[in-house]
Parts: C-alpha cells; structure tokens; sequence
C-alpha cells in the first residue's frame, strides 16, 4: 500500500487571538486518488480545518499532527504547502484587480519551477489554453483580473482552473457548492470530475453544506463533523441519510467526549 | 560652484546670442537664489543641504561626441515598438538625433536647443524662456538654464500627428558629473505629439546630478503624450520641473515613472489656458533601499470648463521614502472646473515611509473638485490568497505591486508607451 497522501491525527486548532479550540481532536486519512466529503452544520469547524492545512496564518494549531506525503505539514509555511501539493480551492477568493489570471498562474508555476528553471511566456500560454480547453472556458477569461467583478460562479470556476494548472496532490475545496446556482454547480463539479479522472492519483476534500454537490461529484467516504470533531464516517448512503435525517441524530455522538 | 567660471563655461558655447543673454540672466538669478531649505512647505520633506553643488562639474562641449548609440540605449531601443525618432544626450549633451523623414517633410522639426534658438528664436522666448518658476524652484531651475548643454525641440506643425512616439535618452557616464537638459515640446493647433524620455545610466560609485526641465505646449485641440522614465542607476539624484500649457481643447498627458537614483523630484505643473482643455497627469513610483521620492504638482485652472484629473500611486519598500504634495488651484473665472486628485501609496516594509500633502486652493464657486489620498499596506486576504498558490511573500508582494501600478499604465493611450513603461517596472520589480 503506498503512503497515504494525507493523515490528520487528534488535531486540535484555534483562531489565533482566541482561547477555545474550533478543532477538538480531528482524525483523517486520505490516500492518494480517494474524494472524501466533509459535511457538517454551520461552526461545525469544516472551513478551519481546510484554513489549517493550507496554513492560514490566522490559526494556530494547540495539538495533533497533519503529514503530507508522510512529511510533517505543519512546519512548512503556506507557499511551501501549495509548492509541496497542497492546493485549498477557497470558499470567498480573494479578488486581485490589475493582475491577469494568466499572470497570476505564469508566476504561480514559475514559483514551483524554481530559479533559472522557469516556464517561457509561449509555453505557458500551450499550457493555460490545454487547461482552460480541457474545462470548456473561453480564452478570454485568462486575460480578466483574478476574481475582479467576478460573479460567484466565476471564482469557483477560476478556483478549478487554478487547480488544473497547479497539478496538486491534495485538492482540499472549501464549500466550493455554496452559492451557486444549479448550472454553475454543474459546470464546476465538471471541472473536478475532469481532474480526478485525468490525475488517477489526486486526492480531495471536498468540503460541503449541502448534499447536493454529492450527486455530481461522486466521493468514496463521507465523513460528519461536529463541534471540531469527525462523529460519523461511511459511504455516499451516510450522506443520504443526513439529507432524509438531518444531523440531529448525531447530537448525541457528537456531545461524547 | 568654487572652480567654476561660468564666463569661461558661457564663452565655449557656440550659440546664438539671445540664447547666451538668457544664460546669463540665468546665473545671475541662480547666483542670488537662496538654496531651498527643509523651512519651506515644498522642500520640507526633501534635504539637498548636503547636495555639495561644487564639487560637480558642469560638462564642457568642446570634446568631440561619439554618434553612435550607446549599448544601453541600443537594448531599450530593440525591446521598443515603433517609434518616430530618436534623440540620444550623453552627459548632458546632443549626440544624436533623427526623426522620420516623412514627418520632417510635414515641417515636423526635432532639433537641439542650441539649433532652436537659432531657427524658432520666437518659440523658445514665448514658450521656454518666458517660464517664471515658483519661488520653490527658482534656484534649480535658474541652474538648469544657465547649464544648460543639451535638450530638445520637438515642434508638431497645425495638424500633424506622430503614431508613434520619439524616444530620448539621457545618459550618465560616471560620477562627478552635473547635466543640465530641457525637452521642449510644441504641439500646434490639432496636432498630436507622443515623446518618451528616459533617463538612464549604470550604478555609480559617487554622486551625480540630474538637472532636468520640460515644457510641454499644446496649441487648441492638440493631443500630447508625455512620459518621463526615470532609471537611473545609484548615484545619481535628479531634479525635474515640468511646465505644462494647454490651451483651448488640448488633450494632455503626462506620465511621471521614477524607478532609479538615489533622490528623485518631480514638479509638475499644469496650466489649464483654455476652456475644453484637459490635463491628466499620471506617476509611478517604485523605492527600494534609500531611495527618495518627491512630487510636487499643481493643477492650476486659468480658464473655465477645463478639466484636470490627476492619479499618482506609488509602492515602497525596504526604508525608501517618498511625498506627494499636490495642489489643485482654481482662479476666480475657471467656473466649471473640474480638477481631481488622487495619490495612493503602498509601503511594503515598516521601514518605509510615505507622505501625502493634498491641498485646494478653489477661488471659483461652480467646481467640481476632489482630492484623496491613501497610504496602506499590503491586504492580509490579497496576500494569503497569493502564498496559497505557492508564491514565495516577495513574488506576491511584487504581483500586487504592478497589479497595484496597472490602473495607471492603463490610462496611457499608446501601446507602445505603455508596454515601454511596463517592461521598465517589470524590470525594477524584478517579477
């Protein structure tokens, strides 16, 4: 069995300036080409732990331990994450007005190629337009601003752009769904789709609100977070049943020390 | 200057006699000028007490200039797209000119001073020697007349139009040495006019100096793109005032890039001398090290219905400084003004530090006027984003630098110019 791509051992986290943990004892593994789905009420601490793998500097982990790869992923700062494999598609991305995507992406690349070993522009642009073929995107959108005016669909979709041409290991997507009409959600959960299946070996988080993602993008395990911690994991029929159910079954499992 | 004897200096110069009459008249002026002190409001922020004026030493014309280009200026020149014509200033002096022989057909004329005063006397009178200098500037600008070896006249005949730019270059060849240049621009009646000048030299082991003037003339319905590239190596501090007239009309732009030296002032002033009129005034800056800059400007508003907008954004770092002080002034006929002013600064290092001194001075009661000005760090989000995706905290700092720059290169209306302008920063950012 190869080493698995990611293991999260009694992780425990809080925002930086606070006192309480958010994450109280998280426990995960990931093997390389597996989807795990996330899932979990509102604070139930699914978007810090995508914040804390990508190493938000605004968390602080209290205890536990996160490997990547079998390294330890918590004393590398986030550039050397995203350089390692690391790639967290964001809930709100940030905007960048007056930098192109296809600049942001040239310097995002060349920053994994290392000195003296950078990409030429033409090469590049091969690769961004075999990219945005590949998603169905029109050409133009490499020229806009990262993020800038975008609607919501837009950011999700240049999130999966950027995760097609940064080639992760481990793509963690923090509730890539939400906020997306059903076409927009159609078109992302497209874009993942095409990734796994070019990349046998990509592993994902997938992070989510709503069953309805689930139906698109199809995962291998469920998992339930609640109050910081994983209370529940199975198959897609666990998702199934926190649709029919709700989450107010776990209560009990999730109040247990 | 101790060893220095203007006479001397003013006897070498082969020239017309107008133009040694003002020379002269420019030394005496310069002679009892006080030197600006950290006491007045515009050279409060900017210490040339330790400038030693003395020890540099004015170039001299008797020596024989190479006409060749000069590597630098060969390299820019091959990254360049198309231009109209080329004027090349080593050390302060003309070595080469040349201009698109259609255009000189069309009575466009590109000539140096020297042979201005001689063919345009009347043009230089009214548009260069008849510039009265604020107070502030009255001792360097005095300076830069009475030393001055070298400029240009670019003269755009009613209703020619230069497609392309004409890129001047001055040079610096080593420590020691004081130029004293002036670009004259002349655009008449619908013509349009585009010039680049880039300042540029090697990294000097001593100080030089920079003294430089322009005046850029737009003529009713005249459309002028004006550019100053400013990189210079170390060493070298540089001194520029800019006097700009639009008359009736005129599309005027002006676009200040300070990258090199180690100080660097810019006075820019408009004048709005004609209703329709519009001035917009643009600067980038970009320190590292020591570096300091300064911009001063002044948006002055003589004439009703004109309009001024000026956008000056700069980014700092390790412990550069800079200021802006900007002027918007508006007399008591110019109703219908419309003048804004903008000045955002990005400090990147707890070193660095920036100024921001905005000032009106509206006399006119039916004006549209605004001014504002930023000074903030680098977004935490912006920032965290970029590292996210595997940039190191410099690549990011820099990415949002020129996105930070691009709202102003976007406003330059000629591709060419912008992408010049745009490679230089490329080139000081070191993306």
């Amino acid at each position: 069995m190869a080493q698995p791509l990611l293991v999260i051992r009694d992780l425990h986290a809080k925002v930086e300036d606070d006192d309480i943990d958010i994450l109280k004892g998280v426990d995960l593994v990931v093997e390389p080409g597996n989807v795990h789905a996330l899932m979990g009420p509102n604070g139930s601490g699914k978007s810090t732990l995508a914040k804390v793998i990508a190493g938000h500097p605004g968390y602080e982990v209290t205890s536990g331990e996160v490997l990547f790869q079998g390294e330890n992923l918590l004393e590398m700062e986030a550039d050397e994450r995203s350089r390692a494999g690391v790639f967290l598609a964001f809930q709100y991305p940030a905007e960048i007005p007056g930098v192109t995507i296809a600049n942001f992406l040239r310097t995002a690349v060349n920053a994994r190629a290392g000195k003296g070993e950078e990409t030429d522009v033409f090469a590049f642009q091969a690769t961004l337009a075999e990219k945005m073929a590949l998603l169905k995107m029109d050409d133009s959108f490499a020229t806009r601003y990262v993020n800038d005016g975008f609607s919501g669909g837009e950011k999700k979709r240049n999130e999966v752009l950027q995760m097609a041409v940064l080639e992760p290991a481990l793509a963690v997507m923090d509730e890539t769904d939400s906020g997306l009409d059903i076409d927009a959600l159609q078109i992302v959960s497209h874009g993942v789709n095409t990734l796994t299946k070019a990349d046998k070996d990509l592993g994902v988080l997938l992070i989510t609100h709503y069953k309805r993602i689930l139906n698109y993008v199809k995962p291998d395990f469920v998992h339930v977070m609640m109050n910081g911690r994983i209370v529940e994991s199975g198959g897609t029929e666990l998702a199934d049943k926190l649709e029919a159910q709700g989450y107010d079954w776990l209560q009990e499992a999730a109040a247990g020390v | 200057m101790t060893q220095f004897d203007f006479g001397v200096f003013a006897g070498g110069l082969s020239e017309p006699e107008t133009f040694t009459t003002h020379r002269a008249r420019a030394w005496e002026r310069y002679s009892d000028a006080p030197f600006p002190t950290k006491k007045s409001e515009e050279w409060r922020y900017t210490d040339i007490s330790k400038v030693d004026f003395d020890t540099f030493v004015a170039v001299t014309p008797t020596e024989a200039l190479d006409a060749n280009l000069p590597a630098d200026v060969q390299e820019v020149l091959d990254q360049s797209g198309e231009r109209s014509g080329i004027v090349v200033q080593r050390d302060g002096r003309v070595a080469h000119i040349e201009l698109d022989p259609k255009l000189a057909a069309a009575g466009v004329v590109l000539c140096s001073l020297q042979q201005a005063a001689a063919s345009h006397a009347e043009l230089l009178e009214r548009a260069l020697f008849a510039v009265t200098p604020t107070a502030a500037e009255e001792k360097l600008w005095t300076l830069h007349l009475a030393l001055l070896t070298g400029g240009y006249l670019l003269y755009v005949p009613k209703g020619v139009e230069l497609s392309a730019p004409i890129h001047s270059f001055r040079t610096i060849s080593g420590p020691g040495v004081l130029t004293a240049t002036h670009s004259l621009v002349y655009a008449e009646t619908g013509s349009k006019a585009a010039v680049i000048d880039e300042f540029l030299s090697p990294d000097l082991d001593g100080e030089a100096l920079s003294l430089h003037g322009a005046t850029i003339h737009g003529d009713a319905n005249a459309k002028i793109e004006y550019v100053a590239l400013q990189r210079y190596g170390r060493g070298v501090k540089h001194f520029s005032t800019q006097y700009i007239a639009a008359q009736r009309d005129a599309q005027l732009v002006t676009f200040n890039v300070a990258l090199g030296g180690d100080v660097s002032r810019s006075e820019v002033n408009s004048r709005l001398l004609g209703p329709g009129s519009n001035s917009e005034m643009l600067a980038l800056w970009f320190g590292d090290s020591k570096q300091h800059f300064d911009h001063q400007t002044l948006q002055h508003h003589a004439a009703p219905s004109a309009r001024s907008d000026l956008l000056f954004k700069g980014a700092l770092t390790d412990n550069a400084s800079s200021v802006f002080r900007g002027v918007i002034r508006v007399d008591v006929g110019a109703q219908l003004t419309d003048a804004y002013q903008t000045n955002r600064n990005l400090l990147l290092s707890k070193g660095s530090h920036a100024t921001a001194l905005p000032n009106l001075e509206i006399k006119a009661d039916d004006v549209r006027c605004s001014h504002g000005a930023t000074i903030g760090q680098v977004d935490d989000d912006q920032m965290f984003y970029l590292l996210s995706r595997g940039l190191t905290r410099q690549q990011a700092e820099r990415l949002l630098v020129f996105g930070f720059f691009d709202e102003v290169l976007g406003r330059m209306p000629m591709e060419g110019v912008r992408e010049r302008v745009r490679h230089a920063i490329e080139e000081k950012i070191g993306l």
